[in-house]
């Protein structure tokens, strides 16, 4: 079941009336409603890997029990833990490695089950005993498939306490949901068609044409993830809760290190502090020579989270390379302004690494750069619809040009601000409308759902 | 937390109100939903529930063949019984079965007529038909407007169709002639490619229809279409729709149904046809006035 989706907007807003007026009597039912929710909304239409889901619940709930019982730090709570990290990253590598189907979500509750575990182990949680809150957690519907991947320590306790309608919460999650869905619908959608004819074509294209489907490529990656996102976090918020961020306007970022502390936020989290930290703390006696080994093992793990192909691992050590420059200068973590042209080359830099992303293989990849760089960047291509195509580029900026004027805030539509109710009406109303005209021909999935 | 949620739940009806109208105005002004690729198919549908047919004993049902090789008025000035023709372009009979089904339950018709031939064996089933007929029967005939909703297609989409579409006049019982000025030829008079690795599939799924319309007392008149002679040259395409009669045949009689063929060359010359198997009106009027004779012994 697709965010964008008529039978989610069914599911969802059936939901809510459950949820705030039949269901609001006590957390516990609250909690049972959600649970039961999140079972079905990851059993629509292909229940078969509930079980996988229902089944790593089970386990890791008791896993979490028993290292509780038997003491963190004792033999018998690392064996319990290596149990548990063990069964995780075995179904991880089984599903995304020797087989050609990936149960929905597989990869997200994967490292939200993980992280539980390693932070009873390092004492920033205790073990939850409240089986309804553990499973809830970890099959919170609306990151279910895509994540963000909430930290155990984020969304427990939000999960234990009772969630009381906020209507400036719930109002805002709308105007995400509805930034979300202007982003995956008229610019997403539409470039990824694009860009994928181009990728599908490099051969007998102009350079012109490859710099263009790189650049949309790059828009439809960042649109159809972070709108994928944006509609996560807005339907947390109408239902009480706040997840985590997991976008921070990434093609505003000053160098690759701000990027990845814009860009999927969330994971990057996650394997900074479970493999990059851990990593930089045992090479540290070899100086930069260990932040940088650190920063590759990372990214190369990073870059295989995607999946089996090479050019996943390419991409990720692609983006290790970029990190030695910022390492040797000692500027990994310094923070600064940036000006327009730090910021443009980074989006270059990354706009190229997701050539390798999108392409079919690291052959594809190869010959798709060789074209960008020799072949003509000035020569006339064909476009299809150049009304259609400039109305979407047209949004495209509108998009950079909300997210910038609106970077300080949680997201590009956060218009609080603007007290007069007609002219907020009249954003959300153009908004609507756009979402409505310019949709692609053919509905796509999210990409991120793949992984 | 009552009231705020009141006030929540009040602006987004008001949001919610809004589209809704949207596309209620959008359907009053014969902008209409999306449902399947053939736009003739989604006309006939919607017209149907704003102008429902009220009756039907005799129901012709299945791909253009049955659309346009039918004369409506000839059947209709021969058979006192109410008629309606729901074929469309573009349906194979796997796509034919469930829509069949659904409209045989919502008129219970006495015969159904299928006009078809090799074509209907070719190609694989495409499951966007049955959006409007796995669709409550309900919501199709009071809120034809859901389908908007059903599946997402962009304002932009829907205003092609309308202007874009390329749409027919049926006559009153949904029959057409063949009056296409342009087509490619390279398409439609392709050579004889059959069986495809789909017929097994949609032969089985003919046997299924006979089965069920036997099941249901529906009398079902299969009428096998003539083809282009031009079309069937050497003795191996001769053989292959040889085989291809007698197999139809057998399921259709094995379930009681009746099987007529009038893949006749001398009765119908090649300049009869349009292609290599839709005949030109005046083919429809060949073959009606046969199936006509045919049919005063079996529709009672």
């Amino acid at each position: 079941m697709l965010f964008t989706t008529g039978p989610f907007f069914l599911f969802f807003a059936a939901f809510f009336l459950l949820y705030w007026f039949v269901f609001n009597k006590s957390i516990r039912w609250q909690n049972l409603l959600l649970l039961a929710g999140s079972y079905f909304f990851y059993a629509w239409g292909d229940g078969r890997f509930l079980v996988l889901l229902a089944g790593s619940s089970v386990l890791t709930y008791l896993l979490g029990i028993l290292m509780g019982r038997a003491g963190v730090k004792s033999i018998a709570g690392t064996v319990l833990l290596c149990v548990g990290l063990a069964q995780g990253l075995g179904f991880l590598l089984y599903f995304k490695y020797f087989t050609s189907f990936l149960p929905l979500g597989l990869s997200f509750y994967t490292f939200k089950m993980m992280s539980y575990l390693l932070d009873i182990r390092k004492g920033k949680i205790q073990p939850t005993r409240d089986w309804v809150v553990f499973f809830s957690y970890l099959a919170f519907f609306p990151c279910l498939v895509a994540g963000p991947i909430d930290q155990p320590g984020a969304l427990i306790p939000q999960l234990e306490k009772k969630r009381v309608f906020n209507y400036g919460q719930a109002s805002d999650g709308m105007r995400q949901i509805l930034w979300g869905l202007f982003k995956k619908v008229v610019i997403a959608d539409n470039c990824g068609v694009w860009s994928g004819q181009i990728f599908g074509h490099y051969r007998e294209l102009p350079g012109s044409a490859l710099w263009y489907g790189a650049f949309l490529n790059a828009i439809w990656l960042y649109a159809d993830f972070s709108g994928y996102s944006d509609m996560a976090i807005g339907y947390s918020r109408l239902i009480g809760f706040n997840v985590t961020r997991n976008f921070n306007f990434p093609f505003f970022a000053r160098n690759i290190a701000d990027f990845w502390r814009r860009w999927h936020i969330s994971l990057t989290n996650w394997m900074t502090e479970y493999v990059f930290t851990p990593l930089a703390i045992y090479f540290r006696n070899y100086g930069k020579a260990g932040i940088v080994l650190a920063i590759f093992i990372n990214f190369i793990l990073l870059g295989m989270w995607h999946g089996p192909h090479r050019t996943f691992l390419y991409f990720g050590i692609l983006h290790g390379c970029y990190f030695i420059p910022l390492v040797l200068r000692g500027t990994l973590n310094k923070k600064g302004r940036g000006n327009g042209f730090a910021r443009m080359g980074t989006f270059v830099l990354v706009m190229l690494t997701f050539v390798i992303f999108r392409s079919e293989s690291m052959h594809a990849a190869v010959g798709y750069y060789h074209r960008l760089f020799t072949t003509s960047v000035v020569a006339r291509f064909y476009i299809e619809d150049p009304v259609f195509t400039s109305i979407v580029l047209a949004c495209i900026v509108l998009l950079f040009a909300a997210e910038w004027l609106q970077r300080d805030k949680q997201h590009a539509l956060q218009i609080d601000g603007v007290k007069w109710f007609p002219v907020r009406v009249l954003i959300y109303a153009c908004l609507i409308l756009l979402v409505l005209t310019y949709g692609p021909i053919k509905n796509a999935d999210f990409i991120y759902i793949k992984f | 937390m009552r009231r705020g949620i009141g006030s929540f739940l009040l602006k987004t009806a008001f949001f919610v109100l809004a589209v809704l109208g949207l596309f209620e105005i959008l359907y009053r002004r014969g902008v209409w939903p999306i449902i399947s690729q053939s736009a003739l198919y989604d006309h006939k549908m919607i017209r149907l529930q704003q102008e429902p047919v009220k009756k039907v004993k005799i129901m012709a049902m299945g791909s253009s063949l049955t659309l346009y090789e039918l004369n409506s008025e000839m059947i209709v000035h021969n058979f006192p019984l109410p008629y309606y023709n729901f074929g469309s372009w573009n349906l194979q009979v796997s796509d034919i079965y469930p829509i069949l089904k659904e409209l045989v339950k919502e008129y219970r018709p006495e015969y159904v007529i299928m006009c078809s031939s090799v074509g209907d064996f070719m190609k694989p089933t495409d499951s966007v038909f049955q959006n409007f007929t796995n669709t409550n029967r309900f919501i199709r005939r009071h809120f034809p407007e859901f389908f908007y909703f059903r599946d997402y297609h962009s304002l932009r989409q829907l205003f092609d169709r309308k202007e874009n579409g390329y749409l027919i006049d049926t006559d009153p019982w949904g029959g057409a002639f063949f009056t296409m000025k342009t087509i490619n030829r390279a398409k439609w008079d392709m050579r004889l490619d059959f069986p495809t690795p789909y017929t097994a599939i949609q032969y089985r799924t003919l046997d299924s229809l006979c089965g069920w319309l036997q099941g249901q007392k529906v009398k079902l008149v299969y009428v096998q279409a003539p083809m282009k002679a031009s079309y069937i040259t050497t003795p191996a395409e001769q053989a292959t729709i040889t085989t291809h009669f007698d197999t139809c045949r057998s399921m259709v009689e094995g379930h009681g149904g009746v099987y007529l063929n009038y893949h006749n060359t001398a009765i119908f010359a090649d300049s009869l046809f349009f292609d290599q198997w839709h005949l030109q009106a005046s083919g429809g009027v060949v073959l009606t006035k046969e199936l006509v004779a045919d049919l005063k012994t079996i529709i009672k």
